[in-house]
């Protein structure tokens, strides 16, 4: 898209007024799932802001928490970890890590359904009710479509 | 049955262990035995729930050295995971009775030498498994159970009984 000339609907569609209380995200997982997560998520929603990506390659558990802890110092309201799965290190590093931060809420099993709702929700809705939100938008977002024979 | 797996590995329960070791022997317990988790409330309840399904003990090394052989005789099978060699050596030397460790994550820190893509070394670390050795364990080097079981001699020629 070309930038829009002077006097040119900036009041419109294209204005945006930075969002009062954005919940921050961080995504950890294994290998690079979380950068092709937003790179999915951007081909359906455009460029993406205010998302954090980490990997837990190679690091132990002592070197996971501290990246995560680095990724999240800043966060003066809470905000939110999405991880790939339960019990893995991202989640019980992240646990340990997010807990000296302030209301900071996980929620694993992210896919990308899950992250698409997050993106629509994150200016309205708090840390704690996001991650109530997800947690069904994520399990929803999974069912069976039957073949049908021809 | 019980002793299925001793792990050796800085992230303790984590996706390797439930995933993929826990689908090939599907433990009905794991003990976590480190006594830094052990002495935080927080930790131990974060491992506790770490792993739906399956029971989790978090021991110190005292408490699990005692109860090593009593699980031992146990129904159904057990890991047991600690996060560095030197507590595999401590947890030995507190009387539990391992024949074999899988050294499964022993990640870079500095200071520590590349054995392999997930087994950097530093000098306690080698003093600590040339103790389990001298002593007679095995320490086989394997990630998941899809990877190939090499002896930690095999890579490195320090190893070598």
């Amino acid at each position: 898209m070309s930038a829009p000339q002077a006097g040119e609907g900036m009041e419109g569609a294209g204005a945006k007024t930075p969002p009062a209380k954005r919940v921050p995200a961080l995504i950890v997982t294994h290998a690079d799932l979380a950068q092709a997560l937003v790179r999915a998520a951007e081909r359906v929603v455009g460029s993406i802001e205010d998302v954090t990506l980490l990997s837990n390659e190679g690091l132990s558990r002592d070197d996971l928490e501290d990246a995560i802890e680095t990724c999240v110092k800043d966060w003066k309201e809470g905000g939110l970890l999405l991880t790939d799965f339960w019990g893995g290190s991202c989640h019980t590093c992240g646990a340990t890590a997010a807990r000296r931060h302030g209301e900071v809420v996980i929620v694993t099993g992210v896919n990308l359904p899950l992250l698409l709702d997050y993106l629509h929700n994150r200016d309205r809705l708090s840390a704690p009710e996001l991650a109530e939100r997800l947690q069904q938008k994520g399990r929803d977002s999974i069912r069976v479509q039957r073949g049908v024979p021809a | 049955m019980s002793w299925a797996l001793h792990r050796i590995d800085d992230r303790l329960i984590h996706g390797q262990v439930l995933v993929a070791w826990g689908a090939r022997l599907d433990p009905a317990r794991i003990w976590v035995v480190d006594d830094g988790v052990a002495a935080s409330s927080w930790e131990r309840d974060l491992f506790r729930e770490a792993a739906p399904g399956i029971e989790v003990h978090v021991a110190s090394v005292a408490e699990a050295a005692a109860a090593h052989a009593a699980e031992a005789q146990a129904p159904r099978a057990a890991f047991l995971l600690v996060r560095d060699l030197e507590t595999a050596r401590r947890l030995a030397d507190a009387g539990a009775n391992v024949e074999e460790w899988n050294l499964g994550g022993l990640h870079y820190a500095p200071g520590k030498e590349k054995v392999n893509d997930y087994v950097y070394l530093d000098a306690r670390d080698r003093d600590a498994a040339k103790a389990l050795l001298a002593a007679g364990a095995r320490l086989v080097v394997q990630d998941v159970p899809a990877s190939r079981p090499v002896a930690l001699g095999v890579l490195d020629p320090e190893f070598v009984r």
